[in-house]
Order: C-alpha cells, then structure tokens, then sequence
C-alpha cells in the first residue's frame, strides 16, 4: 500500500506546476547570475587550463595537436591509426566540402538558379542543411577529440605507474564490455541526429528566414530575417487574436479527450474485470478492431457516415426529421462533439487495454478490506481504484495529453477546407497543429509554420516537462527494485 | 536538471547567432549579376540526341490519369517511340501523381520531362524557370492555335515575351443533361423560342422552375444539382455579373475583384438554386455522387467537364444494360441522350423566379491543358521532338477519339468526331469571351479556402433554421449581406497572401 | 506491493463464490442485465464502423452516394476482383508488397535499436543519461511537419527518393525516441539476476544476449507489433519520398483513389486491416503485458 502514500503524500500537480512559474524569475535571474560568473572566472580559468596544458606530458601534448599521435608514441599502433584516420577524415571533409558548407550556412547562397540557362545556382535551403550538418559533425569530432586526449593521458598514467602498455585489443574488449551502453548506443543516436534532431534544428533555423512556398516556385534565395516571424505572429491584429483562440480551443479539446479516452477506457476495463462477466476475451476483441484498421480510414469513413447525404441523414430524414450539417460552416459544436466522440472511438481500445494490465496487478485484498468496512462500490473506487491507476499511469497520461494536444487527423479529416469569421485561415475546430498545417503546406509559410512550430513546442514541453520531473515515475524510478 | 541547462543554452546561442549572421551573402548577391538570356534557345539547336541501342535515351512523360486508364497514353507512347526508333529514343510513362510539382521534384531530378498539365499549374513554374521556354518557330501546333490559347501560355519577363507551353485542349464546366428525362411534350411546353432546344437548358430561370417541378413529382429526383463548395463551378455565376479574380488580366494579386459590378447577383443565383436541390450542394455530396445519380435518373442535369465525359457514359450504359438493353443498344441510347450545352444563360435582374426580363450569356472558369517542357531535361530536343508529336493534327484527333476532350488547335476542333458539338461549342465559347482563364500569378492557390468558404456559407442558408444570414424574411435575397461576403472574401484572400510575407 | 500467497488467493476466491452462489437477488438480476447491456453496447458501437467498411466493399456501385442509408443497393464481389487485377491504374498488389517490404523492414531494424536503447537506458547509470531522457522526451513534443520538409532534403542528398530502404531507415531511426515503454519493462526486472551473472564472468554483451533477450520476450513481441503498424498505415512520409507510382505504400496508393472508387477504397482498407487483426488478437496477450510494462511502477 506504500504507492498509493507516497502518491498522497506529494504536493498536488497543479500547485506544482503552479510553483514552476512563480519561480520562473527568480530562475532567470539565477542563469545570468551565473553566466555572468561563468564569464568573470575566465582569465582565471583560461590561464589556469594554459597551465595545466604546459605541463602535460608529451604524448597528451602530441595528441592535442593531431588526434592518435600520442597514442602512436605509446606504441598503442591499432588505436593510434584509428584516430589518426578519423582525424585525417574530419580533415578532408572539411577542407573539400566542410569548410564551405560552413560558410554556405550563413552566405545561404550567392548566384540564384537559372534554369533555362542550366545554371544550377545555390540552394539555400540544402546550403543551410549541409551547413547545420558540418556543425553537428564538428561537435562530433571535438567530442572524439576531448575522449582521445583524456586516452593520451590515461594511457600515460598507467604506464608510468610501470604497467605494460595495454595490448588494444585487450582494450578494446574491455572497453567494449565497460563502455557497453555507449556500442550500444552509437547506432540508435546516429539515427536519431540524423533524421530527428537534424531536421529539428533546422526548422529552427528556418523560423529566423524568409523561406516560403514562393521562394521554392520562383527558385530564388532564402534569407536570414532574425525575429520577423514572431513579430508577425505577436503583433496584434487578427494573426495574434486567431493565435489565442486556437490555443484555448486546443486546452479545452486536450484536457476534454484525454480525460474522455482516459475514463472510456477505464470504465471498459472495469466492466470487462466484473466477476459476472464471461467471455472477457471475445468482449475486449471488440474494441481491438478498432484498433486494427489504419486511423485515416476510420476517419473517412466517419466523415462520410455524417456528411450531408450520408447515412446518419438519411435515417433522420427517414423517420422524418430534418438533416443536419453535422460539419457544416455554422455546426461548431457539433463538429467539435462528434470530433470528441471520433478520437475516443480510436483511442479508448489502447486505454482499455492499458487499464486492464493495470487493474491486474491491483491487490484483491484492499477491496475485500474495504467490503468488510462496508464501502460502497463508488467509494472503493474513488478511494482504491482510481488513486492506484491514476499514480500507475502518470507518464502514460501525459503521453496522451501531448497526442492530444498535436492530434493532427481529426479534424484534419472530418472538416478540413473551410475558414470562419474571425479566424485568419483556421476554422472554430482546428487546433494549433491543423492551423500549423494549413499555414505551412497549403499556403506554403514555411518560415512562418516553422515559428508556430516554436511556440507550439515551448507550451507543450513546459507543460509535459514539469509534470513528468515531478511525476514519481521520474524522481523514483529506482526506488522499486 | 544540468543536461536540460546544456540545451537551452545551445539553443539561446542559435537563436542568438541567426539574426547576428544575417549577411546573407556577404553582400555578394546585389552584385551578381544575370546572365544574358540570348542563348536560351540554342539548347533546341541542332541534331535530335541520340541514345546507343543498349542505353536509349529515355523521356519521362507526365500524363493525367484518364489519358493512362482509357488507353490513349499506350497509344501515344508507342507510337513516338515507332517513329524515333532508329534514333534509339524511348518516351516513358513518368508514372508519377498527375499533380505533383515540378518546382519540388525537378531541381533534385525527380521531375519529369515533358509534363501535361492544366494551364494553372504550368505556368506556375514561369517565375522558377522550372518549364523551358519554347522557340516557336519549331512548334508545329502553333500557327493553329487560337488566340486564347496563345495569351494563356505567353510569360512575361523582363520585357519580353516568351512562350511556355502548347496548349491541348479546352476544359469548361458545361451543363450536362438527359435528354431522355425531358418532359414528353418539351417541343410544346418548354420550347417558345421554337429553336429546338429545351429552354430549361438554355435559362436558368427556366431550369430553375423545372427543378422545383421534378422535385414536388418525386421528392428524391431532383432537376439541376451541383456541390457549390467547389469554386471551379461556382465562380462562374460570379463572373457572369463581372466578378474578377485578379486585376490587370488576372496579374495584379493587390486587386481582387470578386465582389466587382453585380457579383452579388451572382452570388444570389447560387443561394436561389440551393434552395431547389438538397443538402449534398452544401458539401461535396453531389460531386462525388454526380455520375452515378445521372445516370440513375435522380438527377436531370449537372455542370461537369469535359474529361468525365467517358465515366458519366459509362455509368449510364450500366443502368441501361440492366434496364434489359444489349451492350451495343445501351451505348447508342447513351450517346444519344447525354448533351452537354453551355451553362445556361442568367437573368440580369439576378431573380430566377421571374418570367420575363433580359438575359446574360454566363461565363463559366475553364483553363487550356497543356504540354511543356522541364527546363531540367538533359535531352531538349528529344522532349521537343515528343511534344511535337504529342500536339500533332493525328494524335490530338486521337485524343479526341480515346477521352472525347474539346482540342484547342483550330484544325481538330473542326474534324474531331467524339463529342464534336461540345468542341464546336467550347471553341465558340472562347472566341466570345465566355470562357473565364483560371490566372496563373503566384497567389491563385490562396483564392480557393476563402472561395470554398463564401460558397459553403452561401449555399448553408436554406439550411438555417432561423437567423438566416442571406434570405430576408420575404424569401427574397439579402443583397446587402451577400455583397458584404465577397468583400470578406476578397480581404480574406488579400491577407493570405499579404499578411505574411 | 505486498504479495499473498497462492493458498490465500485460493481461499478468498473460495470466499467470493460461496457469496455469488448465496441468491440470485433482483439486484443482481439487474446487475447481469445492465452489464450486458452496456458490452453489448460497447461491442456495437466499435465493430459497427469496421462491419460497414466490409459491407462497402462488396457494394457493386463506387459511388457511395448509391447506398440506402448504410447499405449498398446491390452486391457484388466484383470490386475484390479487380483490387488484384486491375492494377493498370491502381496496383494494389505492388503497394501491398510495398508496404509489407517497408513495414517488416522498419520492425525488424527499429526493435533492435529500440531494446538496445531501453536496456541500456534502464540497466547503465552514466553521465550523460538523464539528459538524453529529457533530450528524447522534449524531442517528441515537436510538431513534425517543418521537419518534413528537412527529412526530404535530406533524402535528396542522400538520392533516397524513390527508395524503400530509404524509408525504413527513417522509420527505425525514429524508432529509439519512443523508448520509454520498454525500458518501464527492464526497469521492473531485478538487477539481482543481471549482478549473478556478470560476477560469473559475463560481459555485458554476453548478459545482454543470454539473459535480458529471453526475458524480454513479450516485450519484444510487443515492440515488433507496434513498429509494424505505424509504417503500415502511414501516408505522410511515404507521399513526401515516393514519386514512382509504383513505389507507393497501400495508404498512399488509397488516398489517391478518385471520388467515385469508394467500393475499392474500402475493399482496400479491409484488406490493409487483415494482418493487423490477425497480429492483435494472436498477439493481444503481449500487448496487455507490454503496454502494462511501460506504465506500471510496482
């Protein structure tokens, strides 16, 4: 029973939160603070590492200048080699394609494509792809290059203490074995620079350009245009009033349906838990279909069974009612209902599924205390049921919360196309992600889309960010072994 | 909490740098200098390339879907491919999304080489250079084709002029309808102009009175039907009244005219004839289910093109096979009882339930399909000598004969023989003005969310219950609130493309 | 949590039977006819839409508009055949064999990293690992799209447009950010057991093939299933990478059905759903226990 106690004990999460933000002064003052001391310590700090550099032996001095040749002068050949190779390959990439992919990143071009004449010109954008690339590859090699000279000195050390110099491939199996999380990691961290933060980094530096679907069709250049995006999306007028309507919808809708997929779920599971209930698993096979067909193909197909002329119509008109513009341009909240209802359609299954593992591992025991104090059933489930999962699920939730709050398809499916009154190119259902999508593929605001893109992650990961820091699933995760 | 420290401040430093190196070029770009565009056509100078019988030279053709599902794509291929044998020269199907753009694929060498594509998206890649211009005088479709068709591909650039593409083939929404679902006695009734064609297909006010009277003998047949939430065919009842896109010939995005004269009239032509037709107007309902409806016999008529002239055929053959017809009766009955005629003319008052009173000829959006050439083929010559071949008197004529499209140049138009009243009648459309050109200026994409929007909205109003937003309490429209729409379509439109820049 | 043992389990079930057999009371009579009522309910409401997708495609007409209400005026099978046959304009078979290839390819290489980095994160205490946590978690709330258009570029300088492989590889890239739920899994196995064997002698490497794989089963089984299903109903990426028609996946190909192939856009849905269904319910034991794993602290 000690989760559910460590669970009261805590502050509540809103407070928390709450806390995060009053103390957000005080916070940034302290980060200057110490920027500045940072800056102040220098000289101190620069002559003191030119000190500590001077004394060095000669083979670490040998490998700060080029990589691998202190462990050359060890007479470690294999590992020398490697780092010489990889010194010699960070070399040449820079001086035939580095160097100016550098430059390239701030230039973003000179000589604008023509076509016609076959003139092939810069591409701004792939300049400052490359160019990005180049920095983070540089990071790389100055990180390799830290870990080579901290090798020069270690290797230093131990023979001087009168060991024989390491045989390497001795000291690769050790390393291999002792640096296992790092063979292990290389692979999975590649890929993620290179195909998530890569081109994360460079939306973020495409929010500070002018680059847009016009620049693409008139094949000009992109430039370099600091804050202007931002001050666009600030300024008042309809883009910032436009702006803060979304956002309250988009709240409303996260906390509405994540609260809605959450409890739907729950309630299923709890249903199909009931000792009365036979065939548990023929009954849960039914939401798993939903799980099974794709999302956009349930979403089209709920489209069409509301459209105007579809099949919910034409059985309202059947008994004699009149249709109803379920998506129509005045049915905010009716479109805002069924969008509700659609995306706990798709998302309940996995809820259920979640909360029947969940409820699995709840002690019988406290219900049968519980009984025998002579709690009814809802307060067994206000007081057991629902602080244990709660506690269970809190990064779990918050997961959901975030697809929530992004949840793209929705009304990207059912009633995409139109604007309203008082929204610059968004309708009363879209969310920030659908207005993001409007403004950055349909109308092409690359630039723009990127900066929302900005805004969009700040919110959600102050949001999510705090909650799961604070969340015990965090701060405790060893605390169960 | 360090590791997260170690990232904001790597992004303050990003952020903090970009704005800092904004040199954009160092101040190199205002002293490049263009090069001179004499030498653009010599490109098409000289001897077709030729390929080596083991590695032939290979085009990549762009083609639309139905000209691929009606088999005239094999024919086209393989008859160019026969004649430029011996160069070893091997035209292919590009078999890419009939949509795709050139402005994305081409600079990476994804893009096609010679592409068919509608004007509007053509010539979308003039300010990219992204289509090669074309030296006229090698052309041998031009001296054929008409004036309309020449303007529509002529690029202006620097103070000159050049021409980017051939133009294929006239598309207009036009009204199609049963003949066979005419009232018997339509000579007597529904013909006081005694020149033997139905009025209800030549007025709108007439088509109007029809529709109600169709629609009160059977509740679910219906007489005119159209979604209005698709611009293409509705902004035509705009232009009839003297909407605009574009000022200055569709070039001056700062003037957007679509409230321009009498537009509102127009605008009250489409609440009027969603008042005879049911809810689908308001969505998309009645363009997905157009050609199956027709032919069923629900609905009498339905603006379309030209290109889905082969599925409405084909549908109604269906449910006339079924009606106990042999295959080749089926297909007589249906050539002979799909006509398609220019959208019907509209009362200058704006008021369909009048009786009397003068009419306008209506416009109707059309664009002029056309071919042209990426400026990013290696092989120029060979794609000229495709076009060429692809815009010759034979295959447009083929063309014609596979999909039943009204072709531009002069000579076809007049010996085609599929569906030759509508090519006669679409040729005459554009020689009278009747035909409106969707423009082909950057901006023309943020018209249609804004237009969707106002017609969606317009063609709802049948719809409220109360507080109807464009019918007065009389049943009349509310001219007022119409004309006060196209305006916010018209500020709509300009602060999409002028808000952000 | 406090554990009971197997007998007192015994003896409590015995308990709760003993009571249920006592009456069948008018409230319990409601208490069966209301919860019935309610699956039965729930049953209806998830396997209606998924049924009317099966019964749309057997419609003999595209059109969707020439149903009554939910049903299609005329049946036919014809819509299956020419799924298979037809495939002059629309080659479902190829995009399935696509997919499949693209589909199995990403859970294949995305598992491996996606384990290796959850054992890692949850088994090692090193430097940099709770900024990586962090890194991954705040990485996830981007919004993808201006990403995009980075993931193309990129592509064409790679020359992997046009390209399965191209595919896979960005998908089992992306794989390790969602790591969070296998390592809730490892996190729950002692380290006791991972300490006996590495004082016998065992790297890492070694403990990591001998002893996590085999416990991790279920966890792997989950980790393919759901690796599997995202690449297989995506349609963004693989509309942004693959211009050859013949090259699509199955949920591009579908989307680029015309208005009036609706009859062929649901057979081809049901057929996209099959091994996904066939998947859950052979697998739905390992979803329960993987999906339990990442959430649940006991």
């Amino acid at each position: 029973m000690e989760n559910t106690e460590v669970y009261r004990g805590k502050t509540p999460l809103i407070k928390r939160i709450a806390g995060w933000f009053i103390n957000l002064p005080i916070r940034i003052g302290a980060f200057f603070k110490r920027v500045g001391l940072w800056f102040a310590k220098r000289p101190s700090a620069i002559a003191a590492k030119l000190r500590e550099i001077k004394s060095s032996p000669k083979p670490v001095k040998a490998s700060m200048c080029i990589m691998g040749l202190g462990q050359l002068m060890q007479k470690q050949i294999v590992k020398g080699i490697l780092f010489l190779l990889m010194f010699g390959g960070y070399v040449t990439y820079m001086a035939v394609t580095g160097g100016e992919a550098m430059y390239g990143f701030f230039s973003l071009g000179v000589v604008p494509p023509n076509p016609w004449l076959g003139i092939k010109g810069d591409n701004s954008v792939i300049m400052m792809l490359l160019g990005t690339l180049a920095f983070i590859i540089t990071g790389f090699f100055i990180a390799v290059h830290l870990a080579n000279i901290r090798d020069a000195r270690r290797t230093y050390e131990y023979v001087s203490r009168g060991n024989p110099t390491p045989d390497f491939r001795k000291s690769l199996a050790s390393m291999f074995d002792k640096y296992f999380y790092v063979t292990a990691l290389v692979l999975p961290i590649i890929g993620v620079f290179v195909f998530n933060i890569l081109p994360i980094i460079f939306m973020v530096f495409l929010a500070f350009t002018d680059y847009s679907g016009n620049v693409v069709l008139s094949g000009s250049l992109v430039s370099w245009i600091g804050f202007g995006n931002f001050a666009q999306l600030f300024s008042t007028g309809l883009m910032g009033s436009t702006f803060f309507k979304i956002l309250g919808w988009n709240v409303l809708w996260a906390v509405m349906s994540t609260a809605l997929n959450y409890f739907g779920g729950l309630a299923i599971a709890l249903l199909l838990n009931k000792k009365i209930v036979k065939g548990k698993k023929i009954w849960r096979a039914f939401p798993v279909l939903a799980f099974a067909v794709p999302g956009f193909i349930t979403l089209l197909a709920f489209k069409f069974m509301f459209s105007n002329q579809g099949p919910i119509n034409y059985y309202i008109e059947q008994f004699g009612g009149t249709g109803k513009l379920f998506f129509g341009i005045d049915s905010k909240w009716s479109a805002r209902i069924i969008g509700w209802l659609v995306n706990a359609w798709l998302s309940v299954p996995t809820s259920m599924l979640l909360a029947t593992g969940i409820l699995a591992n709840l002690n019988p025991d406290l219900y049968e205390a519980a009984r025998i104090d002579g709690a009814s059933a809802w307060v067994q489930f206000k007081k057991i049921t629902l602080p244990f999962v709660i506690f269970a699920t809190t990064p779990v939730l918050i997961g959901q919360f975030m697809g929530n709050f992004n949840n793209f398809g929705v009304f990207y499916f059912l009633r995409g196309g139109i604007i309203c009154d008082g929204y610059f190119l968004a309708s009363d259902t879209d969310l920030l992600i659908n207005w993001l999508y409007s403004l950055s593929i349909d109308q092409q605001y690359y630039s723009f889309g990127a900066a929302i893109s900005i805004i969009i992650f700040i919110i959600a990961s102050v949001i999510s960010l705090t909650v799961y820091v604070h969340s015990p699933s965090y701060s405790k995760e060893d605390m169960y072994r | 909490m360090k590791g997260l420290r170690k990232i904001i401040a790597l992004t303050v430093c990003g952020v903090l740098t970009a704005p800092l190196a904004a040199c954009n070029g160092g101040g190199m770009r205002g002293k490049y200098a263009e090069q001179s565009l004499e030498a653009l056509y010599d490109k098409f100078e000289g001897d077709l390339e030729r390929g080596t019988s083991e590695r032939p030279i290979t085009l990549h053709v762009l083609e639309n879907d139905t000209a691929k599902s009606s088999g005239y794509l094999k024919v086209l291929l393989d008859g160019f491919n026969a004649k430029y044998k011996d160069y070893n020269i091997v035209a292919i199907d590009a078999n890419q999304d009939q949509y795709s753009n050139l402005a994305d694929d081409g600079p990476y060498g994804y893009g096609p080489d010679v592409l068919y594509q509608a004007n509007d998206m053509l010539m979308k890649y003039c300010d990219g250079k992204h289509i090669t211009p074309l030296p006229i005088g090698k052309l041998d479709a031009y001296a054929q084709l008409p004036e309309l068709a020449k303007s529509t591909y002529t690029y202006k650039y620097k103070n000159a002029e050049y021409f980017m593409g051939v133009g294929l083939n006239i598309q207009a929404g036009m009204l199609y309808y049963r003949k066979d679902l005419l009232p018997e006695n339509w000579q007597d009734e529904w013909d006081d102009n005694n020149n033997g064609v139905p009025d209800m297909v030549e007025d709108m006010r007439k088509l109007y009175r029809w529709s109600k009277i169709r629609n009160s003998n059977n509740s679910s047949e219906y007489g005119f039907m159209q979604s209005f939430d698709d611009p293409y065919f509705s902004c035509g009842y705009l232009f009839t009244y003297g909407a605009y896109v574009f000022g200055n010939d569709n070039t001056n995005t700062k003037d957007i005219g679509f409230d321009n004269d009498n537009a509102r009239l127009g605008a009250g032509i489409i609440l009027q004839l969603a008042n005879v037709m049911n809810s689908g107007c308001v969505d998309n309902s009645i363009t997905v289910a157009r050609e199956s409806e027709f032919a069923s016999g629900a609905y009498f008529a339905v603006p379309d093109t030209q290109d889905m002239y082969g599925t409405l055929n084909s549908e109604l053959v269906a449910v006339y096979r079924k009606k106990g017809m042999s295959s080749s009766e089926a297909r007589a009955a249906a050539e002979e009882n799909i006509v398609a005629v220019p959208m019907p003319d509209l009362p200058v008052s704006g008021d369909l339930t009048e009786t009397e009173g003068q009419t306008f000829k209506s416009i109707s959006m059309g664009g002029i399909n056309g071919y042209a050439i990426s400026s990013y083929t290696k092989y120029p010559r060979a794609s000229l000598a495709f076009l060429n071949y692809a815009t010759s008197y034979e295959m447009v004529l083929k063309r014609n004969e596979y999909l039943g499209i009204a072709p531009a140049r002069r000579d076809c138009n007049k010996d085609c023989t599929v569906q030759a009243d509508v090519a006669h009648s679409l040729y005459s459309m554009v020689e009278a003005g009747r035909i409106s050109i969707m423009p082909s200026v950057y901006g023309v994409e943020r018209i249609w969310t804004p237009l969707t929007t106002a017609f969606t909205d317009i063609a709802t109003d049948p719809y409220r219950n109360s507080n109807k937003k464009y019918t007065r309490s009389d049943g009349k429209c509310n001219y007022a609130a119409l004309d006060a729409l196209l305006k916010s379509v018209n500020r709509n439109i300009y602060d999409s493309i002028y808000t952000i820049k | 949590m406090s554990r009971i043992s197997k007998q007192d389990r015994i003896i409590n079930k015995n308990i709760k039977k003993s009571r249920i057999g006592k009456r069948f009371t008018a409230k319990l009579f409601f208490e069966y006819f209301f919860t019935y009522f309610a699956l039965l309910a729930i049953a209806f409401i998830f396997a209606f839409p998924v049924l009317w997708l099966v019964l749309a495609s057997f419609s003999e007409s595209g059109s969707m508009y020439t149903f009554k209400g939910f049903f299609p005026s005329s049946y036919s099978v014809e819509t299956f055949r020419k799924l298979f046959t037809d495939t002059e304009m629309y080659n479902y078979p190829r995009w399935f064999g696509n997919t499949l290839i693209i589909a199995v390819g990403s859970s294949l290489l995305g598992s491996l990293l996606v384990i290796l980095t959850a054992y890692v994160m949850s088994r090692f205490r090193f430097g940099a690992r709770k900024g990586i946590m962090k890194t991954t978690m705040i990485l996830g709330m981007f919004p993808s799209f201006m990403a995009m258009t980075a993931v193309y570029l990129l592509m064409t300088q790679f020359g992997m447009i046009n390209n399965l492989f191209g595919l896979i590889l960005i998908y089992s890239s992306g794989a390790p950010m969602g790591y969070l739920t296998q390592k809730g899994f490892f996190d729950t196995i002692s380290n006791s057991m991972y300490e006996a064997a590495r004082i016998d002698g065992a790297s890492n490497f070694k403990v990591f093939i001998k002893i996590t794989l085999p416990i991790a089963m279920p966890m792997i089984v989950y980790t393919l299933i759901t690796s599997f299903t995202w690449p297989w109903s995506d349609f963004i990426l693989p509309k942004l990478l693959l211009k050859n028609k013949d090259l699509y996946t199955v949920a591009v190909g579908l989307m680029s059905l015309g208005d009036t192939e609706f009859a062929r856009f649901a057979a081809g849905s049901v057929f996209i759903a099959v091994p996904i269904i066939v998947l859950y319910f052979g697998l739905v034991k390992y979803m329960v226990n993987g999906l339990t794993a990442g959430a649940v602290k006991e």
